[in-house]
């Protein structure tokens, strides 16, 4: 599903040039989990992004379901993002003029999808929103606005679901429902999904686990089986 | 559709409603004064037929010819013969020489005549107006001439062989006050019975009038054909006579008053524009997010641009109805303003004026919101992500030039008027350079002052350098605003003021003329005793003009001219008389002219009305003689001249040089304001001195005055609109910065700092702002004004030391009160629910 090669990304700042990610190689299989831990500033959202189709590496390519998406100019990756990619960002990204469920509901109805909030509300439900659909987010606490946000993410059904800390703000319990609700989308529908994530216990639920270093990858391990 | 659906959210978000409300005022402001401009001028049009009785006169020295009856008659063309002249009046001993016009059972075709049973009656309820004239046999006559012949209504007088009833009292014809050489009492006959008075014989001064009017069926057509023939027709007896001609007398003040509506809407409607702008601008930002998630959706640059174009579009179509509509309702009340001068049925508009409206809402985004969201849809989706990637926005030149260019082409179209065009534009340009030159400096100046003062002046002046784009930004809106409502107000109050003795109560409105040496005492103890004031006197010398060039002039000319066949005011004057201007030749250097022409012997040298001088085929070098009670002496034209008939003092065809004409004798004149409670002064003072004229303007300055009233009205009502779009502005423009500076405010807030520290903060932001942009707009706007004055209202340059001192002081005042009151919320809301709500 994913194939990443060699990718580097430096990003010019006026200290000189920084190296976020270094010689980053991973596959990814079609309904894989894969983790991507590693301490603050250690690269995972940059690499989560480059992943995505989101940003572009330095070196190296990416490919997405057989494509070479670093290939690809912008409109080629948006077409692939269309097709494939869900992502659910660390800080969430609601439209804070829009409902819970106009927000869960925009991508479908950019997609076309005819009844958008319909399948908009099923999944707020899934995130245990069902009362707070017509919220603003501002009305709505941070683990609240998370939830809305992997609901949007759930909504499009993608085949690649990305999540940048999805449990982050959430205490243990509902962090708990939300990782079932992920790996139940895996199950259900064979989503791939990957992860960046803190939590020693998700990490663990993912088939295998990246670990980032100051951008370099130090390990690659098959996580334990639950 | 989607892209509605966005709309409706974004308005409910309140993102869009700047925009809505500056788009739905600019197509408002557009549409009520086109709609106004357009109905008015068709009224005018209308009206001024009515002050000629006619769509069109030929005036002659012989009655009209019999082919232009039968063809008119044809054509299906109303018309009216008219003709005027002086005769004796006789009732037992009483006798007057009155101005009487015989007119044809048709008269009037345009306009009304208004009659009383009631002499001098001035109530409206005694007076009828009809269409119609006096039965064969019957006449209508002035109230004085009831005094004067000592009669009563449904008496008889003699004028010529005939003896007529008097049935009505004419206290106006719609064609009477155009006639400034009627002296007598005016009476109103008709045409039939000529014959029966006998009064015109052949070399009788008969000034006749052929009146035209198009059918109420023809469309116009079918006149303008005809006009077209008769044009053809006409000799040098024949003078075509047009609407507006007739209305000479306040025609310019209308047409100020016209140019100050169109220079007001201009205004409203760059105001508008530059809120749309700033709306706009804002809102692209706020878009910036939202775009960047479609993106990482994997929405196509495609399918954005798409969604804001008909996002875009809709708002346009809605927000120009909206405007339609309340552009209508704005014209009704500024019509309501100026109701008592207009006919009771206002023509209706024709599409121009929507058409205009709708235009301008779609060129106003087309050229100002377009361009603002221009970049959203190259927008990188990585921009969820990173918060420091920023997509380059179409670059701020190619948007100011957009910008200046929408202006510029929306000021034309609307305006029509190249002059207003460039003044404001020049006005622009000048307030924007220097905001974005001196604009930068004042902001660097503050920064490093600031540092030696207070915390509060010390913390806004760094903020403002180092939000130095949004500064700049707000800055020229801010000066763009206040420049724009100077510029009106200034035009406005001169205008007024230029207007302010037609609008004085006491305006001279009767002339006295041709009052001997020794009656002028008398006149003058007459006048006085019935406690009226003149206008001072000047003295003139009568003559008659009898040779031009050593050579009597031919019958023809002197049929035509009614210059060669009565006594001229020859007066004197070392200086150009105020309001005159040189059109031919050159005024003549006092000092350097000789003594008196009857010592010397040699050629007076004389000025003559250009009009005169065309008609009588005079040009500079040309020599003329002149006959002063029998005296004979020859002048050279030395320069002709155009007069001015504004401002009705008194206006001399011939002008000599001072003391050239000092052995003739001399003949005095003056204007003075008789209220209509004395008007019967005129009768007194004329059976006491019948040789005296008395020119009677107090119906023609009336009408003026009322006129000018309306206009005035209609200025002020226009300023309060145009204030509506000022303020607009400066709500865009603070708005612009507020979420930033909310937050700001609200994380100083938590971090403990006073509410005085917070909104200090503000203040001095907001009012420095303020103060730079007040100075910047009365640089601006002196340049404007400037030209307006010069090329459009005819006015002399002033400066206008005010303006820098009132710019920088009501624009500090303004806008820090606007910015203080925006972020109240900072400090009365708790920090979390301020920073939650952006
Ligand atoms: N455009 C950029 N310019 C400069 N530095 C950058 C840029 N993008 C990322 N960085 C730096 O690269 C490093 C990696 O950033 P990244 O956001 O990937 O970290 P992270 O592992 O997701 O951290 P966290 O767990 O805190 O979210 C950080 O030190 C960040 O400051
Ligand atoms: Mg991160």
């Amino acid at each position: 599903m994913i194939d990443v090669s060699n990718i580097s990304k430096q990003v010019s700042t006026s200290e000189g040039t920084l190296c976020i990610l270094d010689q980053i190689n991973l596959s990814v299989k079609a309904g894989e989990t894969l983790a991507i831990i590693g301490s603050s500033g250690s690269g995972k959202s940059t690499l989560l992004g480059i992943l995505a189709g989101l940003d572009t590496p330095s070196s190296g390519t990416v490919m997405i379901g057989g494509q070479d998406i670093t290939a690809m100019d912008e409109e080629g990756r948006a077409a692939v993002r269309a097709g494939h990619v869900g992502f659910v960002f660390q800080s969430f990204h609601l439209l804070p003029g829009l409902t819970a469920l106009e927000n869960v509901a925009l991508p479908l109805e950019l997609q076309g999808v005819s009844d958008a909030l319909k399948t908009a509300e099923h999944y707020l439900q899934r995130v245990g929103l069902a009362a707070r659909v017509t919220h603003y987010p501002r009305q709505l606490s941070g683990g609240e606005q998370q939830r809305v946000a992997l609901a949007r993410a759930f909504a499009c059904r993608p085949t690649i679901l990305f999540a940048d800390e999805p449990t982050g703000n959430l205490d243990t319990g509902t962090g708990e429902k939300i990782n079932d609700l992920l790996f139940a989308l895996n199950e259900e529908e064979g989503t791939t999904l990957v992860l960046v994530t803190h939590e020693k216990n998700l990490a663990a639920r993912c088939q295998r686990t990246l670990e980032l270093q100051a951008g370099r990858q130090i390990a690659l391990t098959n996580g334990s089986q639950h | 559709m989607l892209a509605i659906k966005m709309l409706l959210r974004g308005w409910r978000g309140g993102q869009l409603g700047l925009i809505f409300w500056s788009l739905v005022l600019a197509v408002a402001v557009v549409t009520s004064v086109a709609l106004l401009a357009e109905r008015v001028e068709r009224a005018l049009v209308n009206q001024s037929s009515a002050f000629l009785a006619a769509d069109l006169v030929v005036s002659s020295s012989v009655p009209a010819n019999s082919e232009w009856l039968e063809r008119a008659a044809v054509d299906g063309i109303r018309t009216a013969r008219t003709a005027s002249f002086a005769s004796m009046t006789y009732a037992g001993e009483q006798m007057h020489l009155a101005s009487v016009k015989a007119v044809e059972s048709t008269y009037p075709l345009r306009g009304v005549v208004k009659r009383s049973q009631i002499p001098f009656a001035t109530d409206a309820s005694v007076i009828e107006s009809v269409m119609a004239a006096p039965q064969p046999g019957e006449l209508w006559v002035d109230s004085r001439l009831l005094p004067l012949l000592n009669i009563e209504l449904g008496d008889s007088i003699d004028v010529g062989d005939g003896t007529f009833t008097v049935s009505q009292i004419l206290i106006e014809e719609p064609d009477g006050g155009s006639s400034f050489s009627m002296y007598g009492a005016r009476i109103l006959m008709n045409w039939q019975d000529l014959p029966v008075a006998a009064v015109i014989q052949p070399g009788s001064r008969v000034s006749y009038r052929f009146l035209m009017a198009a059918s109420d069926t023809d469309d116009g057509s079918q006149f303008a054909r005809f006009s077209e023939w008769l044009g053809d027709e006409l000799t040098v007896h024949d003078r075509i006579i047009t609407p507006d001609e007739a209305q000479a007398n306040i025609a310019k003040t209308m047409d100020k008053g016209r140019r100050f509506l169109l220079l007001a809407g201009s205004i409203g409607v760059v105001l508008a524009g530059i809120a749309l702008a700033l709306a706009s601008h804002h809102f692209a930002n706020g878009q910036l997010l939202q775009v960047a998630l479609y993106k990482s959706w994997g929405v196509s640059a495609r399918r954005v641009r798409q969604l804001y174009l008909q996002q875009i579009l809709a708002l346009g179509a809605v927000g120009s109805v909206a405007g339609l509509i309340i552009g209508w309702g704005f014209h009704q009340l500024l019509l309501s303003a100026v109701r008592d001068w207009l006919p009771l049925d206002l023509p209706m508009a024709g599409a121009r004026p929507w058409i205009t409206g709708f235009a301008t809402g779609l060129l106003c985004l087309i050229g100002f919101t377009l361009p603002a969201l221009w970049h959203l849809p190259a927008q990188s989706p990585l921009a969820v992500l990173r918060r420091d990637i920023q997509v380059a926005s179409l670059n701020s030149a190619v948007r100011g030039a957009l910008g200046v260019i929408t202006i510029a082409v929306l000021l034309f179209w609307y305006s029509n008027n190249a002059y207003l065009t460039l003044a404001i534009l020049l006005g622009f340009a000048v307030t924007g350079g220097a905001s974005i030159i001196f604009g930068l400096l004042l902001l660097r100046l503050g920064k490093t002052y600031g540092q030696k003062m207070g915390s509060i002046w010390r913390l806004a002046l760094a903020n403002l350098w180092r939000r130095k784009k949004p500064s700049l930004i707000q800055m020229a809106g801010f000066s763009g605003a206040i420049a724009l409502l100077m510029i009106m107000t200034v035009v406005r109050t001169s205008l007024i003021d230029e207007w302010r003795w037609q609008l004085a109560d006491d305006a001279p409105n009767h002339f006295l003329v041709n009052v001997a040496s020794y009656e002028l005492d008398g006149v003058k103890t007459l006048i006085q005793r019935r406690e009226l004031n003149t206008a001072g006197w000047y003295s003139m010398v009568r003559g008659r003009l009898t040779h031009i060039n050593d050579a009597l002039p031919n019958e023809d000319l002197k049929r035509s001219h009614e210059s060669l066949n009565r006594e001229l005011n020859l007066s004197w004057t070392s200086a150009l008389p105020e309001g005159n201007k040189i059109i031919q030749g050159q005024w003549w250097d006092s000092a350097a002219l000789e003594g008196p022409v009857a010592e010397s012997g040699g050629l007076a040298p004389v000025s003559i009305e250009e009009d005169i001088a065309r008609e009588l085929g005079l040009t500079l070098g040309d020599q003329l003689r002149f006959s002063v009670g029998g005296l004979v002496f020859d002048a050279v034209i030395t320069s002709t001249r155009s007069l001015n008939w504004d401002n009705m003092t008194p206006n001399f065809y011939f002008l000599f040089p001072e003391g050239y004409l000092e052995e003739y004798p001399r003949t005095y004149m003056t204007s003075l304001y008789v209220p209509s409670d004395k008007k019967l002064m005129v009768n007194e003072l004329l059976r006491k001195y019948p040789t005296v004229q008395v020119i009677e303007l107090d119906k023609i300055i009336d009408r003026i005055r009322s006129i000018v009233t309306q206009i005035t009205r209609g200025l002020e009502m226009m300023t309060l609109l145009i204030l509506g779009c000022g303020v607009l502005v400066m709500f865009a423009a603070v708005s612009l910065s507020m979420s930033e500076r909310l937050q700001e405010s609200a994380i100083l807030r938590t971090l403990g700092s006073s509410k005085r520290l917070i909104l200090g903060v503000q203040w001095v932001e907001f009012s420095t702002l303020g103060l730079a942009a007040g100075l910047l707009a009365a640089l601006g706007a002196e340049f404007a004004i400037a030209m307006l004055q010069h090329f459009m209202f005819d006015q002399a340059f002033t400066w206008h030391p005010w303006l820098w001192f009132v710019g920088p002081s009501a624009g500090a005042l303004l806008v820090g009160v606007l910015g203080v009151a925006y972020s109240r919320k900072a400090v009365t809301q708790p920090p979390l629910q301020v920073l939650n709500s952006l």
